[in-house]
């Protein structure tokens, strides 16, 4: 299922090659995956593999070292910002943390990329935008909150809103269920099927959680120091006969932990090589 | 050894450049949004914050510098029966360095501080990225305008800073040590020139941009956490205090020289 060999017509967006070194550190090697119009790709991996970098890199929040990202057939990863200004208004950005704008209420901060991008002559008009797409999380009523007096998952709604206020065609989440009770994260789970049914966008959804992993994707990527090392549908994956994926997707414990937290917890995983247990 | 230290040189040259980099694109997006009258409810509400809030902190600056010169040199005018001429070593003294440098040494301390803790906790908490991924460049939409701020207000804070240094050397000077008022202006309006004002006001928008530039770099580049916020602040503290400093003494001798060169001429025009 693993296609090294990818050509920019394979998919809406396709990344050809990457390879990401930051200092030292090689975060990406050579990763290539197309991602498929329409659909939920779900990228899940442990932390620091490289999944969160490799999505910056599809929206060219981060260059690559090496490789290429193509946007519909089009290069990306080469273009200047003010280029690259047009095309990220395609893009919706969901971040961990929400990243909404402390100082501004939820109003503004879901106006924000509207005043950046179209000339507004009708604020009416704006209020009901505003409100359909805060309608469309579940939040409306909060327009005029400040992002400090909101809870984890209502942050992640209205980030969720001020990413679709464009209406874009995908949308890239980072981690959109991390640090949420199961309820909430379920809510968040429905509201990502939901906009891919109503808007008909494509969805890139990088995680940990793989009931929510199950749930919403078409397909599933995993990445392992960098490199992709399984590629497929949910059934794909949870049948998958490599046993860095079975460990993953079960949450089941290395024998390398295990060994580091014996010695005294003092390597992590990521840090361990094979020779370590020999 | 020699390699740490080639190591930590070609790092310094690196961010010597990145900080070019950062100046020569934040000079850019400043004269654009200039030009833009959808970015001024920005500018104006940075001046509010910049400008008008450091107001109080800049003027009682520059009347506790009058007032200490006044104290302080009193005794030594008096012991050669020179008192009269006090207010021109007060004013001189506060409109040419104190009053300018002490101001922006304030306003390094109370703005460029804040505008490294709001932009540094931005950075971390992905605000900046977020601002990038919806397609706005964040140095036109954050930093041209707090930059244009600095280097509007800071003259004219020193402008406050000066009178209030003015006024407080004065009152020392006419109510606790009893001097002629007539005779303090005239010795005061006969050797402070508008060259005086004039530089030290001139040095503000230098100042301001130092502080504008330095404390925005720091923000937009801090380490994560809490302790790189921190630690963004500091250096952004001690790197205007310094730069101030230094632009001082640029200026102090580059406007000797231009004012020796052309007081000659002066009697000609």
């Amino acid at each position: 299922m693993i296609r090294p060999d990818i050509h920019p017509h394979d998919g809406i967006l396709v990344a050809k090659n990457l390879v990401k070194v930051f200092g030292k550190r090689t975060v990406l090697d050579n990763v290539s995956l197309a991602i498929e119009e329409g659909k939920t790709t779900v990228i899940i991996g442990t932390s620091g593999c490289g999944k969160t970098v490799f999505m910056k890199h599809l929206i060219v929040l981060e260059r690559p070292t090496e490789g290429q990202v193509f946007f519909r057939c089009n290069r990306i990863d080469d273009l200047r910002p003010r280029q690259l200004a047009g095309i990220r208004t395609q893009f919706g950005f969901c971040f961990q943390m929400g990243a909404l704008f402390d100082s501004l209420t939820v109003f503004e901060n879901i106006i924000f990329p509207i005043q950046q991008h179209r000339k507004i002559t009708d604020y009416k008009a704006l209020d009901e935008l505003v409100k359909h797409k805060l309608a469309l999380v579940g939040m409306d009523g909060y327009q005029n909150q400040y992002p400090a007096s909101l809870s984890g998952g209502q942050k992640k709604r209205v980030s969720l809103a001020r990413a679709i206020a464009l209406d874009p065609t995908v949308i890239f989440y980072d981690e959109p269920t991390t640090g949420l009770d199961p309820v909430t994260s379920d809510v968040i789970n429905e509201l990502i099927l939901k906009l891919k049914q109503e808007l008909k966008v494509t969805s890139i959804v990088v995680t940990h959680d793989m009931k929510s992993a199950y749930k919403i994707a078409d397909r599933i990527v995993m990445f392992y120091h960098g490199k992709i090392i399984a590629d497929g549908n949910a059934d794909h994956i949870r049948n998958h006969p490599n046993d860095l994926v079975q460990q993953f997707i079960e949450g089941r414990v290395s024998e390398a932990d295990l060994a580091a937290l014996k010695l005294g917890g003092t390597k992590y995983q990521t840090q361990f090589l094979p020779e370590d247990f020999k | 050894m020699i390699l740490a230290f080639f190591n930590k040189w070609t790092q310094g040259i690196n961010n010597l450049g990145r900080f070019s980099r950062f100046i020569f694109a934040a000079s850019k997006c400043m004269i654009a949004t200039s030009f833009q009258p959808k970015t001024y409810p920005l500018i104006w509400t940075q001046m509010n914050t910049i400008g008008v809030k450091s107001v109080p902190v800049v003027m009682a600056t520059g009347a506790f510098v009058g007032m200490i010169l006044a104290v302080q040199a009193y005794g030594q005018l008096a012991a050669m029966g020179l008192e009269e001429r006090l207010g021109v070593l007060i004013n001189i003294a506060v409109v040419k360095e104190l009053g300018p440098v002490l101001a922006a040494v304030m306003l390094a301390g109370r703005v460029g501080g804040a505008l490294t803790a709001e932009l540094g906790t931005m950075n971390v908490t992905e605000q900046i990225a977020a601002v990038e991924s919806m397609g706005t460049d964040p140095v036109k939409y954050l930093v041209a305008p707090r930059v244009l701020s600095c280097l509007l207000l800071t003259p004219a804070l020193i402008v406050y800073a000066d009178l209030l240094g003015i006024l407080g050397g004065y009152f020392v000077s006419v109510i606790q040590f009893k001097i002629n008022s007539g005779a303090y202006w005239d010795f005061s309006a006969m050797h402070v020139e508008f060259w005086d004002i004039g530089t030290g006001i001139f040095k503000g928008v230098f100042f301001g941009g130092a502080i504008a530039m330095i404390s925005c770099y720091k923000g937009f580049t801090c380490r994560e956490g809490a302790q790189g916020v921190g630690e963004a602040c500091t250096e952004a503290f001690v790197g205007c205090f310094i730069s101030i400093l230094a632009l001082n003494y640029v200026f102090a001798v580059t406007l000797d020289a231009i004012y020796k060169t052309f007081w000659p001429l002066r009697s000609l025009i």
